[in-house]
């Protein structure tokens, strides 16, 4: 029987480091976290050194790794300091940077020699002769740009043995990444430090100039002109994505939720190990799919991979409604004697709802509440304060760190 | 000392724009060139070539797009029908075509163009070590950004003085999937004379058109003819002119005032005020002019 033992690995976002030990519980190989400065997103939680010594130590405990995304286009001025900043990195064993910018390129490899270096998304490669430079140059692993196909990264595995990264899930540039200013533009934020303010969301006007005066195109039922892509999912697609020889898979977005990161986690962790271990007879369970789209935002598609998006890959008017489910609680103990399990709420919650569990592992059940106490043993009908410590019984065995979410 | 390239879209218009002062003339072509007035073959690209050997001037080729394996393919025989016809360089912003050139050990040297990601002198010298021979600054320096980059390097740094300049290109057909979506059936190319614009600043006007490597947006046009000054007195001595949007006689006589204004700075006697208002009567009077990110401060860009 075949079996891939070299499995590829599922890559999470941690904006946080409780967002960061989540994804690992939940099946992440690595996650990628942004350090206080050269990094994208300024707006998403980003790490303290003390922080980053914390994630490493909790992460290479269990046999995962860190990268650091550094992927900021500096200006003059900007890199300042970067020479610290990834010898500190690399001291405290992070295991790769991630970055855009040569010049960052430059002064990691003169200050932090050893410090593997990821070339980021935002450098667009989209050839393989692209990859080799860069293997040249000395960098591990290549992040491919979204506009690159299945079939082209086959062909890239076949001409260079750099590692491969690529996108599997979520939010998506509509721009080549990187080659989007929209937002100096418009608002006076650089896009590529840290600024975007997703300018290809919003809704334009689009129209031609008759002589000198503007004549709009758009018709006068339809919605105005949007950039606005739907979200990436290679779900159905792992088996296409682990055979075109890709190293790492990806998953966007270190501004989601614990939710988010921990569910989309888990679902990938599951596809992988279903066909890794049996490659000629999986088969896929449509329970994956229903999981996804507990925390997806957007409708979802395959980007680039199987072709260029077409106009039913793009938000357009109203967007499809998808059923809201809310982070509830988290698992703090359970006592298999009385089978009542502590939480710890995260939103509010109470008496005759419909909630679910759900743990690392792809363990997954349906549960009413059916009693609730608060921490001093009294019964409650709600859980209404935030990180309120409350117990209530339930069907099936729990562990610490299980979630619970409801809709 | 300084060195003017203007686009060039068809030899006839290369002819007029040697004789006007340009330096350099920018040509290419699909599948490797990005945004060109026109997109040209090669028996075009060595006419305009031999234009301009004829009168001791350059002809830099574009090859600035972001190549798929495909494009990687035919790079290589391109660039050698380019050194043969002796193009005097190319520019290159995708690594892979870098490394393509250098294997190829070409008499072609190329400069530095990765449009918005060319932002400091130090990742120039990044890819001075790997071969460069110059580099065009993004468009969304300030002067005092480029002056402190061109301080630092020997090479030159061209600077857009005049023109649109690009802020978004996606591999997506944005606009033919808006027409699907609305039902419409209309042109996407450049000719067509599209724009969008953002109902908050309803002076906004954005150039948007498709092509063969997906869809282009620009800004307003850039025109530096007020502030060339500085830009002379920092050194700042390479300038392009673009006419991706722009064709014909318009765009030459546009280079002609340039021209005039490198023959006043170099002579010490730039008054810019007259020159800026031949422009004004030249620029088609529906796309208005504006100076991009040069006067700005950088601590208001955040």
């Amino acid at each position: 029987m075949r079996k891939i033992v070299d499995k590829p690995e599922v890559l999470a976002p941690a904006g946080n480091l409780e967002k960061l030990k989540m994804a690992i519980r939940y099946g992440a190989d690595a996650v990628y976290i942004g350090g206080q400065a050269y990094g994208l997103r300024s707006r998403a939680g980003n790490f303290t050194e003390d922080e980053m010594r914390e994630g490493v130590d909790f992460a290479h405990t269990r046999g995962a790794k860190v990268y650091v995304a550094a992927n900021m286009v500096t200006h003059e001025g900007d890199a300042a300091g970067a020479g610290r900043f990834f010898k500190t990195l690399r001291d405290i064993g992070i295991d790769a940077v991630i970055i855009s910018d040569p010049a960052l390129i430059t002064t990691c490899f003169i200050s932090a020699p050893g410090l593997p270096i990821h070339l980021s998304t935002q450098a667009s490669a989209t050839n393989y002769k692209t990859l080799e430079f860069w293997k040249k140059v000395g960098l591990e692993r290549v992040v491919l740009a979204r506009e690159v196909g299945i079939e082209e990264i086959r062909e890239m595995r076949r001409h260079t043995d750099i590692e491969i990264e690529a996108f599997i899930h979520g939010a998506m540039c509509i721009a080549y990444s990187g080659r989007c200013t929209l937002s100096n533009h418009m608002v006076n934020r650089d896009a590529n430090r840290g600024g975007c303010a997703q300018s290809c969301r919003w809704k334009y006007d689009l129209f031609e100039i008759d002589g000198n005066s503007a004549r709009s195109l758009i018709p006068e039922d339809a919605e105005p002109f949007s950039m606005s892509a739907v979200d990436l999912s290679m779900l159905h697609h792992i088996p296409d994505m682990i055979e075109a020889g890709v190293n790492s898979l990806k998953i966007e977005g270190r501004m989601k939720s614990i939710h988010y990161v921990s569910t989309v986690s888990n679902v990938y962790r599951k596809v992988v190990d279903a066909y890794c271990v049996d490659p000629d007879h999986f088969v896929f369970d449509p329970a994956w799919e229903e999981e996804i789209w507990k925390v997806a935002q957007r409708d979802l598609s395959t980007g680039f991979y199987y072709g260029v998006p077409t106009e039913k890959e793009q938000l357009f008017g109203k967007p499809r409604k998808i059923p809201k489910y809310t982070f509830a609680a988290q698992v703090l103990s359970y006592d298999p004697e009385t089978k009542i399990a502590t939480l710890q709420q995260r939103n509010n919650f109470g008496l005759g709802e419909e909630v679910e569990f759900y743990g690392p592992g792809f363990v997954r059940f349906k549960q009413t509440v059916r009693d609730l106490w608060n921490e001093n043993g009294e019964p409650i009908d709600r859980a209404p304060n935030p990180m309120m410590t409350v117990t209530m019984t339930v069907d099936h065995p729990v562990e610490p760190y299980y979630l619970m979410r409801k809709k | 000392m300084i060195k003017i390239t203007a686009t060039a879209e068809s030899p006839e218009q290369a002819r007029a724009l040697l004789d006007v002062g340009a330096d350099t003339l920018y040509v290419g072509g699909h599948p490797f060139g990005l945004r060109l007035p026109r997109a040209l073959g090669l028996d075009e690209i060595k006419e305009i070539t031999l234009l301009a050997h004829r009168q001791g001037k350059k002809v830099n080729v574009a090859v600035n797009g972001l190549l798929h394996n495909e494009q990687v393919e035919q790079l290589p025989d391109y660039l050698q029908r380019l050194a043969e016809i002796n193009a005097d360089a190319v520019t290159m912003g995708d690594p892979g075509a870098i490394l393509t050139l250098q294997e190829l050990d070409l008499d072609l040297p190329y400069i530095y163009d990765a449009g918005t990601l060319v932002t400091s002198a130090e990742q120039i010298a990044f890819w001075i070590d790997h071969g460069a021979i110059g580099a065009v600054a993004a468009r969304e320096l300030t002067l005092s950004e480029l002056k402190e980059m061109q301080s630092k390097l020997n090479q030159p740094v061209e600077v857009l003085v005049y023109g649109p300049t690009c802020i978004h290109q996606s591999g997506r057909p944005l606009v033919t999937n808006y027409y699907r979506y609305a039902g419409m059936s209309e042109r996407t190319d450049k000719d067509r004379g599209l724009y969008l614009r953002d109902p908050k600043n309803p002076d906004s006007q954005y150039p948007i058109f498709e092509d063969e490597e997906g869809t282009h947006i620009f800004s307003q046009d850039l025109s530096l003819m007020p502030v060339l000054q500085d830009l002379y007195d920092n050194g700042l001595h390479t300038w392009k002119l673009d006419g991706v949007l722009l064709h014909g006689e318009a765009f030459v006589q546009i280079v002609r005032l340039f021209a005039e204004a490198r023959e006043a700075l170099e002579a010490g006697n730039f008054v810019p005020a007259a020159l800026c208002n031949r422009l004004q009567s030249i620029q088609p009077q529906s796309r208005s002019l504006g100076t991009g990110f040069y006067l700005k401060d950088p601590k208001d860009i955040n």
